[in-house]
Formats: C-alpha cells, structure tokens, sequence
C-alpha cells in the first residue's frame, strides 16, 4: 500500500524566489510591450482622475476665497432694521473675525453741488476678506486697502468727485457730519454684493463711528445693517450657522448668507461645472477601466501557457496568484508614482493659463487628490485588472500537452460582475450621490444590453449582406460574423466609448454656449428706473450723443392679482415658495416684500430716495415668489420681450386690442390659471380686469429686465407709469453716469457691471477647466480603442497568416481588415450616436436643468467618426499582421 | 516508481461519455525507460499526463514514488511535481520571456536552491549551449529549443522524466542528435524515463515498451526480451 502522502507534501518555495521570478516576468513583458496598454491604461487613470482632483481641490478653494470676496466675508447676516447684537456677540464668543457694515441712502453736499450716494458706514476690521481699491485721484488704477475709511474722513468713488465739483481734500456733508475725502473707491469687494440701496448712486464709505454724529439714521430710517463673519475653518462657520438657524424666532426676519446663495449665475456656473468635471472624471475613469480589463484580459490569455508550465514545475495556484498579484503591485505602483506626476502636470498646465484670471492665489492642494489618485488606480485594478488574472490560477497543468484545455472553473462572466461592482463604487465614491449612482449605472446597464442587441443583429446579417460585393468585402463580412461575439464586445465598446465622447463633447458645447448666450459681450450693464414718459427721448438722444448702446423702454407700474375668474386667488402653495432665486441681492428681494406698501406709495411720488421699484422682477433677475400675493412690478408691450417663449395661448399680434394679459409660466403653475381666466388687477388702487391670453417662459438669469405680468398695449396704459430701460455702458463711459443724473435727477441708476465682469471671469475659468477635462477623457477614450482592436490581433495574426499561406495578397487581407473594422466603427458610431442623444437629454433634463434638442450634426458626425477612427486604428494596429512573415506568426503560434 | 491500477480516463463530448484510457494497469521501476507507443488518438498523451499528475484520472488509481495521486488535490500535485518530476515537450514549452539560462534556472529557483545559476549554466554547457545562454527562445532553432528544455527537466534532478513526443516538431538528423542527449543525461542522472512516442525507432531504444490502442495496452514488453526472442 502506498504512503499517506499528502502530509509529506510541503510547499516550500521561497517568497523571495518567486517575487524576483515575478519582477523578471514583468520586465520581459514590459519589453516585449505586453504591458504597456495596461500600464497606459492605469496611468491615465490616475492622471486624470489626480489631475482632476488637484485641480477642483485648489480651484474650488481659490473660488470659494474669490466668492468670499465678493461677500467680503464668509457669511453675512441681514435682515431689516436692527439685528440683535447677540448674533454678533455669538460669533465673536466663537472666535471669528467680526465687521459691521450699515447702508443707507442719503444726499452729500458740497460747496458747489450736492448727489444721491449710497453711503455704507463699516467697522474697522471691514472687509473680513477681499480688499478695497483705493487711490488718491479718481478714475485710476488704484493700490489695495485692507481696512475702510478711519473716523472723520469718507471714501468716494470716482464718478462722485465731478458731479460735486471737489478734489480729494475737500469737505462733504453728509447729514449733519463734515467728512473729509481722503480716498477714491476704485472697487470694493462687496459692490455687488450689497442691498438696492448700494446701487441707488455711487458709493460713499464713512466709519460706523461717524455715523451718529451725520444723524441720518434714526428711528424709522430706511437703512439695512449687515454683519460679516468670516474664519479660517469651514467647520466653525457651519457650526455657527447651524446655531443660528436653530433660532426658531429669527426665521423669516434675519437671514444669513454665503455666497452660493448670493448670486445664481455663480452658484449655478460652479455647480453645473462640478458636476460636470464629476461626469468628467467619471467618464475618464470608467474609458481607463476598460481598457484595463480588455489589457489584462488579452495579458492573461497570453499568459495561460506561462501558468501551465510553471504548475507543471511544481507552482501551486497560490502561488500562481502571488506571481501576478506582485506583477500587477509592482506595476500599479509604478503607474500611480507616473500618475501624481503626470496629473500634478495635468493641473499646473490648466493653471498656467487660469492663474491670471482667478483674482486671488491659489491655495496649496492637500494630500487628497494623491489619496483618490492612487485609490482609483487599485480600485480600477481589483474590478478590471484582477479577475481575468486571478482566473490564471486555474490553467490546468494538462495544457502543455493540450493547447485546447483553458480556464473552467472562473465562469466567463465572473471578470464582467467584478467591473461592474467596482464601477458602481466607483461612481457611488466620486459622486456621493446614491441617486444618480443608481440613475447612471442602470442607463449604462440598459444601454449596454440595448447596444448588445442591436449589434448581434448587425453582425448576424452582415453574412448574406456581404454575399453580393467581391472578395475582400466577402472575407471582410464573413470574418465580422464569425468573431460575432468578440464583434459585439467590441461594438459595445467602442460605442460605448464614442458615446461618452460624444455627451461630453455635447454638454460642454451645449453648456458654454448657454454661459455666453446667458451673458452675451452687449449685456447691458446698467439699469435706469423712475424714467417718466417725458425724459425718454432726452436720455435715449443723450445716449445717441455719446455712444451708449441703449435698449427698450418698459413701462412699470406695481399690481396686485386681486381675483381670479372673480373669487380670491389662491396660490399652489402658502409656504415660502420659491420658484427660483434671484440674482441680485436677498436683501433687494427682502426689501421687496417688505416694502410693499411703501414702494408703491414711493412709485407714485415724484422724487424718491430710496429704490423705488420692485427690484427683483425690474432687474430681471428675482423670481422667488414668496408665500404672499405680493405686488409685482408689471408692464405692457406691444412685442414679446427677448428670451421669453409663449409655452401656452398665443402672443397679441401688432393690432392687439386691449384687455389681456400673459403671464410667466410658473406663476400661472402656482396659481392655477387656465388660459382665458379671467383675472382682476389691483393697480394703483384702480381695479383693471383682463383676459389670460399667454403663459410665457422666461430666461430669468439673462440681466435683462423680465416679467411675470405683461399687459397688453391699452389696458393699464391709463394709469400712470415709470419706465425702465437698460444701456450698456463701458468703464470710460461711467463718468457720464454724472450728466446722466445731473440731467434728470428722478432717475435711479443701479450698476451691475461689477457683477456681470465677476460672473464672466468665473465662467472663463469654468470652460477652461471644462476643456481640458474633455480632452483628458478624449484620451481614455483613444486608449480604449486601441486596447478593444490589440485584444483582437492575435487571431488575426493567426487567421491572416493562413490566409497569406494560402495564397492570399496583402492588398486582399489590408482592405478586408478595413472593411470590417469601417462597418464595425459605423455601426458602434451610430449605436453610439442614438445613446449619446438619450443621455444628453436625460442629463439635460434632470442634471444640468437645460433645455434640450437635437443635435442634428451628431447623426452625420458620430457614425463618420466612428467609421473613420476605428478603420483608422484598427488597419494601423493590424498592419504588422500582413507585414509580418507568415511562417514566423505560424511558428509563433505552434 | 510509477503503478497504474485499473486506471480509467473517460471525458464528455458532445457525442456523450468518450472512454480514452479503458482500465490500464502497468508497474515501472525506478530506473526504467519505458516507451509509451500507439497510433494517434490511442491515449499514450493521456496516460503520460496522469502519471505525471497533470490530470486526475476518472478511476482506478496511480502511484507516484509511493505517493497516490487520486488521494491528492491539484496544489498536492504540484508540489509532487516540482519535488520528483521533470518534463520535456514536443512544443518545447519554454517561456518566450526568459533567456535560455533563465528558463533552465527556473525550477531550480522555484525549488528554493541557491545555486541556481551555478547548476543550469553547468547543465546550459552539458547540452551544448553555454555560448547561447543570453539568447531567447524565439531566436533559437527547433534543435536548441530542446536542448534547452532537456537541460531544464534535469535541472531538478528529478526522479522521473516524462518525455511527450520530444522528437516530433523536429527533423531526423536534429531529432536523433536531441534523442542521444536525452538518453545519456537519463543514464548519467540514473532517471526513470516514460517516453511517448508513435516513433519505433525511439522506442526501441528504451529498456521496455508498452503500445496502447483505443485506450488499452496491447503490448508490453522488455526490449531486450523481444530482440532476443
């Protein structure tokens, strides 16, 4: 009887043996070029995924700082009249940086003239961050201040000097107080952030502490207080807030701010570029994990005889796993090492040429983006890279005895389960967002089935399609059709891969050219209110002299839905309902609902000093809607304004008869309104009635002036109206701000150029980033292509060298090969066309909140380029197949 | 050495249950060169790769230097194999990735031995390739290959050499020149050699031969006795 041997059997290799034999391998297939798709591959991952990171790091702190100093602070507290001291108290007890700031409109005299200012009297420690620009002259560059203006002096901006007649040095009157100009604003960090009092003429900043002695302010007073907070950890400023809005009896009366809430266009244009780059990134990691799985798949097909010599030397499996794993380490290792280097590259270079435009340095990126760099490159290796590998531990020793023994115990679909896993962490890891994981991952699940389908069927007709066409389009089909299964692999892929190309390369056309059409270079930059119907032809022959580009004259008038088909309107919702929110200030809109009464009452006296519109429809941007039939400020037109589109009804024509009106679309949503109700106005304590005719979309972050309420020509014409207007006016044309005012003193003029200036520069810098992202994931994109056509060629090679043996001419087997990859390319060019559509119009919709339409170039650019680039890459990589000596490959392949 | 009882390989095919090796019982000694001959398809590769512990039979039992294969698992196996084993190919089956020197030093690294280099470039030498050691396999001929994989199966010294066919891919003069070689390391290394071969000529030049077909041994005997019968 034999011994009981298993107990005998010891496995007693030495790790060190098999580690040098795992750094040998490695190197031979490193020089015999096996390895460096894969090693492309998962450095492309890291790069971009650490280019990408250290990028939105430093980018996202850089605009953050940049947007603080818009704020000048990290958060702002407001609300109307005083602000209980306990919230300033709180946040100094908490160890933040502190500052006061009180705005008021007020009239300044000198000696020889006198002016509407809007005055903003600041502590000492203003601006808590950003800096104010200051000179000694008007109307120059000026030097950076980190404080205001000391007790007993006032800064003035440039425009103030000339309209009253005085140098720096000079005395003003402000109130009862006589300050001494010692400085020029040339800009404040705050200018566009402030309240509608800011914008009601030019700036006057005067110390808090000089602010009893002009007794301007006093009970009852027209005047907005603000405190600035600001700190150097997230964490302390999120604490704070969380306290402050835990203050149950403060809601609704104080509010408190960051700058993602102050302005729309910079809240908006960050995020749809984070999620964006987040989409980015994704893509380039997800095109980089292909090609890692296509690479490792063809590496370990290559390697199974490798495996089955070594086990008939005595390798256990576990040792087997050891051998790869440490190849697959080692080379990890070495591409996440190419990888920081490349991506910190990656991101200086998007620097280089963004550096000049962000306003403030940049802060230095932390360990992190390194983090997720080299995290993403084992991740994409253990859901990619590993299960073709690890199935290598199954290669039966049999095979160096019969070629035709291969792997049984991994199932075929194990590699298929792990990638999907690891995306889905993947996607789950970068976006934080279980459901847009969910959303992505079964579009992509649904999409890949859909594009397998399709593709079986193409490549199972494409026998009998090719019957008819000469031989090599004959070699050509027939070769397709019996590589079918590989063949819808590879349509898949590349489709798949086009496909992101092309939704990326859509939605960052499609977003950009929303950014420029939102903010075209004409945007008019200035709004001008309180105009009566006698000064308009003196301000638009005003702006024909001097070369001001003016635009349309809107009547405005404040009105008041009183019923609707003659009971009392009631709104969808009495909750704070917001329906958007607005671009200029909370405050404005604050001041909006608060000052009902006394705007209306301010509209139809002559002469106002304090805004006397409703701001937030007048300036176009505003469009919260909050619980309450407020007054809004309504017009007439005979036109459909710019950027409006009648969603409902039809628009009157030229010969419009009075007595209707349309209304914008979501406020006929909030308060039920059919198309031919009838609703009854309140306008200036007249009751007007009118029919619905139209519900209108409206592009609510144009800066253009916008409605809720248009009347048509002859309804309200009667009761008596302001107009508004805007012009757009260059930096050397602001002086004439003052002849302006001079000329017709009733008029308020609100300046938002600063704001339209900071909201172009963010968006430049936003395409710029998204730019380069797109020509990052354009490269995983190529790589996979090129890893889906090499883990073709060896049965190319084979079959081909047969072919040649049997006679076949080059010129035969180099068009076939053309062939069948141009179909392959057209067919995953259209698939990927058809999905790239879908996507973009969900994304659209549900993501990035835009209006979608066909892109009709896509249909001729997606299966063209399709064609073009895999005939292109397939016939280039494939053509060392015919050059190649048949008997070497033959020999090759024995 | 080697012991076959009653040994059975049966596979499924699409046709259904195809018995290749139908119940062969054969004993080796230590020592022995055996010939395994038959026709193509017979089974010789079969029962080649079960007695070397490539393969686990379907029944019926094998005894490998008193160690029995059924009761062990594949990881048992292959320590078996690298522990009394040593193999030459018809395919050659070198790694492309190694040079010659690296090929014949790697079972003896993988075996933990130190002299590794020192022992495969002496064996590089005994094959008559000590000049070709840096070279790799595709840039030797057919000849060298073998000569290179014949100087790996001894670089372990092993107890038992199984040898498949290691004349078939070349021609006769290379072919009897690779045999030569093979025969006088086996006797210098006192190794059991199982040969197969549908080559008489090689057979004839082993102590025994036994013929197969159709997956049963028809034949059995010592050469000697049937030369001298």
């Amino acid at each position: 009887m034999p011994e009981s041997s298993a107990a005998t059997l010891s496995d007693n290799k030495p790790i060190g043996n098999l580690f040098s034999l795992a750094l040998r391998l490695l190197w031979r297939d490193w020089q015999g070029g096996e390895l460096r798709l894969l090693f492309i591959a998962l450095v492309m991952a890291v790069t971009s995924v650490t280019g990408i990171a250290l990028f939105t790091d430093r980018l996202e702190k850089a605009l953050l700082l940049e947007s603080a100093n818009m704020l000048a602070a990290d958060r702002i507290v407001s609300g109307r009249g005083d602000l209980p001291r306990e919230v300033l108290e709180e946040g100094q007890a908490r160890g933040l940086r502190t500052a006061e700031i009180l705005s008021f409109t007020s009239m300044a005299f000198s000696d020889t003239g006198n002016m509407l200012v809007a005055a903003k009297a600041v502590t000492d420690a203003y601006p808590l961050r950003g800096e104010v620009i200051i000179a000694d002259e008007p109307f120059v560059r000026g030097r950076p201040a980190q404080t205001g203006p000391p007790a007993g002096e006032v800064w003035l901006e440039s425009r103030a000097l000339p309209a009253l007649g005085i140098e720096v040095g000079d005395s003003v009157f402000v109130g009862e107080a006589e300050l001494r100009v010692s400085q020029i604003i040339i800009a404040e960090p705050d200018r566009t952030g402030g309240n509608m009092m800011d914008s009601a003429g030019p700036r006057l900043m005067l110390h808090m502490d000089d602010v009893e002695q002009t007794n301007v302010v006093q009970l009852g007073s027209r005047v907005s207080y603000r405190y600035l907070f600001a700190a150097d950890e997230v964490a302390e400023l999120d604490s704070f807030e969380e306290w402050f809005r835990a203050r149950e009896e403060w809601r609704g009366r104080y509010y408190m701010r960051d700058i993602r809430e102050e302005s729309e266009e910079v809240r908006e244009a960050l995020e749809r570029a984070e999620s964006f780059l987040l989409l980015g990134s994704l893509f380039a990691v997800l095109l980089a994990g292909v090609a890692i799985a296509l690479t490792a798949k063809r590496y370990s097909e290559r390697h199974y005889d490798y495996v089955a010599i070594l086990k008939t030397f005595g390798c256990t499996s576990a040792q087997i796993s050891f051998i790869y794993l440490a190849i697959q380490l080692v080379l990890a290792a070495v591409a996440v090492l190419v990888g920081w280097i490349l991506g910190w590259l990656v991101h200086r270079i998007i620097l280089a040429f963004l550096e000049s435009l962000l306003l403030v340095s940049l802060p230095d990126p932390g360990l992190q983006p390194y983090v997720v760099g080299s995290l993403t490159a084992f991740i994409c290796l253990l859901a990619f890279a590993l299960p073709p590998l690890l199935a290598l531990r199954e290669t039966p020793p049999l095979r160096v005895l019969r070629k035709d023994m291969s792997q049984q115990k991994i199932g075929p679909n194990v590699p298929y389960v792990f990638g999907i896993l690891g995306t889905i962490f993947l996607v789950y890891w970068y976006s934080q967002d279980l459901e847009l994981t969910v959303v992505l991952v079964s579009s992509v699940a649904a999409i890949a089935l859909f594009l397998s389908i399709i593709s079986y069927l193409f490549l199972r007709s494409s026998g009998s399609a090719g019957m008819k066409a000469g031989s090599a389009w004959l070699l050509a089909m027939t070769a397709a059709r019996r590589r079918r299964k590989q063949n819808v692999l590879q349509v898949m892929v590349f489709s798949v891969t086009i496909m992101s190309l092309l939704i990326l390369t859509l939605l960052r056309t499609d977003l950009i050219e929303e950014w420029q059409a939102q903010l075209p270079e004409n945007t008019p930059n200035h709004f001008m209110m309180n105009i009566t119907q006698n000064q308009i032809a003196g301000i638009e022959s005003f702006f024909a002299e001097n070369g001001i580009q003016g635009n349309q004259f809107y009547p405005l008038i404040s009105a008041r839905v009183t019923r609707v088909n003659g009971d009392l309107p009631v709104p969808g919702d009495q909750a704070d309902v917001s329906i958007g929110s607005g671009t200029l200030t909370e405050n404005a809109q604050l001041d909006d609902v608060e000052l009902d009464e006394e705007v209306s009452e301010a509209l139809s006296g002559p002469q106002t000093d304090a805004p006397p519109v409703n701001a937030d429809e007048a300036t176009s941007g505003g469009r919260r809607v909050r619980g309450r039939l407020s007054r809004r400020q309504v017009t007439w037109a005979e036109h459909l304004p710019n950027d409006n589109l009648v969603t409902a009804g039809s628009w009157w024509g030229s010969e419009s008869e009075p007595g209707y009106v349309s209304i914008e679309q979501e406020y006929a949503d909030w308060l039920d309104l059919q198309i031919g109700d009838r609703l009854e106005f309140e306008v200036n304590q007249q009751l007007v009635t009118a029919e619905v005719s139209s519900f209108r979309s409206v592009r609510w972050d144009n800066m253009q002036p916008n409605f809720f309420i248009i009347f048509s020509p002859g309804t309200i014409d009667h009761i008596g109206a302001t107009f508004l207007s805007t012009a757009l006016m260059e930096r050397e044309q602001k002086i004439l701000l003052n002849d302006l005012i001079r000329m017709f003193p009733t008029m308020v003029i609100i300046e938002i150029d600063g704001l339209i200036e900071q909201v172009q520069t963010i968006i430049a810098q936003v395409t710029s980033a998204i730019e380069l992202i797109s020509v990052l994931v354009l490269l995983c994109g190529a790589l996979v292509l090129l890893a889906c056509v090499n883990a073709s060629l060896d049965e190319r090679f084979h079959e081909n060298a047969i072919l040649r043996t049997l006679g076949a001419g080059r010129k035969l087997i180099l068009t076939s090969l053309l062939i069948e990859f141009a179909s392959i390319g057209l067919v995953a060019g259209l698939i990927a066309t058809i999905g790239a559509e879908a996507s973009v119009y969900y994304l659209q919709e549900e993501v990035f909140e835009q209006e979608f339409s066909l892109h009709y170039w896509v249909w001729i650019a997606g299966p063209l380029l399709g064609m073009l680039i895999i005939a292109g890459l397939g016939v280039n990589s494939t053509r060392r197949v015919v050059n190649i000596s048949p008997l070497n490959v033959l020999r090759r392949v024995v | 050495m080697i012991e076959t009882r009653n040994l059975v390989k049966a596979v499924d095919t699409s046709e259904g249950i195809l018995t290749i090796l139908k119940g062969i019982g054969i004993k080796i000694e230590a020592g022995e060169a055996v010939a395994i001959v038959g026709a193509s398809g017979s089974g010789k590769s079969t029962l080649l790769g079960l007695m070397a512990g490539l393969d686990g039979a379907s029944s019926g039992e094998i005894i490998l230097d008193g160690h029995s294969l059924s009761e062990l698992n594949e990881e048992q196996r292959a320590i078996l194999r690298g522990q009394l084993v040593g193999f030459v190919f018809q395919s050659f089956q070198l790694l492309p990735s190694l040079t010659a020197l690296e090929n014949v030093m790697l079972p003896i690294e993988l075996k933990g031995d130190q002299q590794a280099r020192e022992k495969a470039t002496n064996l590089l030498d005994r094959v008559g390739l000590a000049e070709r050691w840096h070279h790799y396999p595709n840039q030797l001929s057919g000849g060298e290959q073998q000569r290179v994989a014949i100087a790996r199966a001894f670089a372990t010294e092993a107890r038992v050499l199984f040898a498949d066919e290691p004349t078939g891919n070349l021609d006769t003069v290379t072919g009897a020149k690779v045999v030569d070689l093979l025969f006088e390391l086996n006797r210098e290394y006192s190794t059991t050699l199982v040969l197969v071969t549908h080559d008489e000529r090689l057979a004839s030049r082993c102590d025994r031969k036994i013929r197969l077909v159709a997956g049963e041994v028809v034949e059995d005997e010592k050469i000697g006795d049937a030369l001298s019968a």
